[in-house]
């Protein structure tokens, strides 16, 4: 069987408005996913990243232990099993409960599954930054909270923004996995139209191509902000 | 004299390690003090359990007549109170020249931005790095980072300024500017406290030098009680070790 590039072509304007829907979704899922991830990332990231001292009280001890436990369960789990998996579990046991829509579902399954990866890739962030900056922000009398706000995280994310965009690029491909719970984003879309017109190559070869595009712009925008980062005095506003 | 800090019976160890070994000092109004000895004679850490950067294993550190550790003050405020200036200057280097001065003083000060910059200008402009405000910190030389670090600590109005081996890492050229804005402020009547290896500078500015060894302060005195006629054996043995490089 060959590939008909004009049949090809016929299938996407025939179906540009599915298409566009689940591009549509899929943009949804993957930029919400890594936001809120990245959010979910800073805070389990910033739990792992405390260090647990000799001379701490056994109280802050103990609580210490318990949070490097807690966020070292939930990276374990969610970096250890499929998001396909996650979804169909997830999804399932909080239906009866909640009732939940799929998309609300996928929205909060992403985020939590890309959270487990921001989490480790921010960890690293901060643990790259100079211990001399802790110790210069402690000596101007500045609290832990306001050290890692305007000293330590600034740095930690700068540090990590090529990790930190990847996992948008990888979010765009991975949301096609929500369409176990009919989420219907570009991989469904693309499987309804193939199931419609029954020519499966070439409705897959539009959806090859259109998930190029989108991770490749993707990517430009990643390099500008990374460059725009880099310019000068970028992180103004987190000092006036 | 007014006593701004003291310290007493200070203990510190690493491990089995007794860096400091019940140390007394005092640190009063308007004075300067400088602390010499060999590397691991324990001079850094007593500096760094000043302000509280080293946890103690043993002591007290009393900010006028208060315990700091008793929790009768905030270990936050007492540190805005104690400037420190590190050997490696610690600038932050997501911020810029100006807005380093400025950060602590919003924060921990919770000054106005204007005002907050107006003073930041003033102490740069003293170290003479003002037209270097805007400037991302990372892109400044050794020298100049340490002047923006000893400005960062005087925008905090400090009643003590502390030095851990200010010059130690600079290049030699760079080293004299440094120098030349602690011995300014030293006659502004700064409170200052500084560990260094620079024999001359010290003798030049202190109004008291302690000599540490193996975690105890050796002897004390004045500059010229201390450099030209020193009492203990190991002070002689430390300073001819220094004469003859």
């Amino acid at each position: 069987m060959r590939i008909d590039i004009a049949k090809t072509w016929n299938i996407f304007v025939r179906n540009i408005p599915l298409f566009q829907y689940g591009i549509e979704m899929t943009l949804l899922f993957a930029f919400v996913g890594t936001f809120a991830g990245f959010v979910v990332g800073l805070l389990v990231g910033g739990i792992r990243a405390i260090e647990i001292n000799e001379y701490d009280s056994t109280v802050i001890k103990v609580l210490k232990n318990i949070g490097r436990i807690i966020t070292g369960l939930y990276i374990w789990i969610f970096r250890g099993t499929p998001m396909m998996v996650q979804a169909m579990f997830i999804y399932y046991a909080g239906k009866p409960v909640i009732g939940w829509t799929p998309i609300t579902a996928g929205l909060i399954i992403i985020s939590i599954n890309t959270g487990a990866y921001m989490a480790e890739i921010i960890r690293s962030g901060i643990q790259s930054v100079d211990k001399g900056q802790n110790e210069a922000a402690m000596s101007l009398g500045m609290t832990t909270m306001q050290t890692l706000m305007y000293v330590v995280f600034p740095q930690a994310i700068k540090n990590s923004f090529p990790s930190i965009g990847n996992q948008l690029i990888v979010n765009i491909k991975d949301s096609s996995m929500l369409n176990v719970i009919t989420v219907t984003e570009l991989y469904f879309q693309t499987t309804s139209v193939a199931g419609s017109n029954y020519r499966v190559m070439e409705t897959f070869l539009v959806s090859a191509i259109l998930y190029l595009i989108l991770t490749t712009l993707a990517s430009f925008l990643l390099n500008y902000l990374e460059k725009r980062m880099d310019s000068e005095g970028s992180m103004k506003d987190f000092c006036s | 004299m007014e006593t701004i800090i003291q310290i007493q019976h200070l203990q510190k160890h690493f491990g089995n390690l007794k860096v400091l070994n019940d140390v007394d000092f005092d640190i009063h109004k308007g004075e300067v003090v400088t602390i010499i000895g060999s590397s691991g004679s324990g001079k850094s850490t007593m500096l760094r359990c000043v302000n509280l950067l080293e946890r103690m294993d043993g002591g007290h550190v009393l900010y006028h007549g208060k315990d700091i550790l008793s929790g009768q003050m905030d270990v936050n405020e007492y540190r805005s109170k104690v400037g420190m200036v590190f050997q490696s200057f610690n600038l932050f280097n997501n911020l810029t020249v100006l807005e380093n001065c400025m950060l602590g003083q919003i924060r921990v000060l919770k000054k106005s931005k204007e005002e907050a910059k107006a003073t930041a200008l003033k102490f740069l402009d003293e170290v003479g790095m003002k037209e270097f405000a805007n400037k991302p910190s990372t892109k400044l030389s050794g020298g100049q980072k340490q002047r923006v670090a000893i400005a960062r600590a005087l925008c905090m109005d400090p009643e003590v300024l502390l030095f851990d081996e200010p010059t130690s890492a600079l290049d030699p050229e760079m080293v004299g500017d440094v120098l030349d804005v602690m011995k300014k402020l030293a006659n502004e009547g700064l409170t200052m406290v500084i560990v260094t290896h620079e024999m001359q500078f010290a003798r030049e500015v202190s109004d008291r030098v302690i000599f540490m060894d193996k975690g105890v302060i050796a002897e004390q005195g004045s500059p010229e009680q201390l450099f030209e006629h020193p009492q203990q054996e190991r002070t002689q043995q430390f300073l001819s070790r220094y004469q003859s490089r």
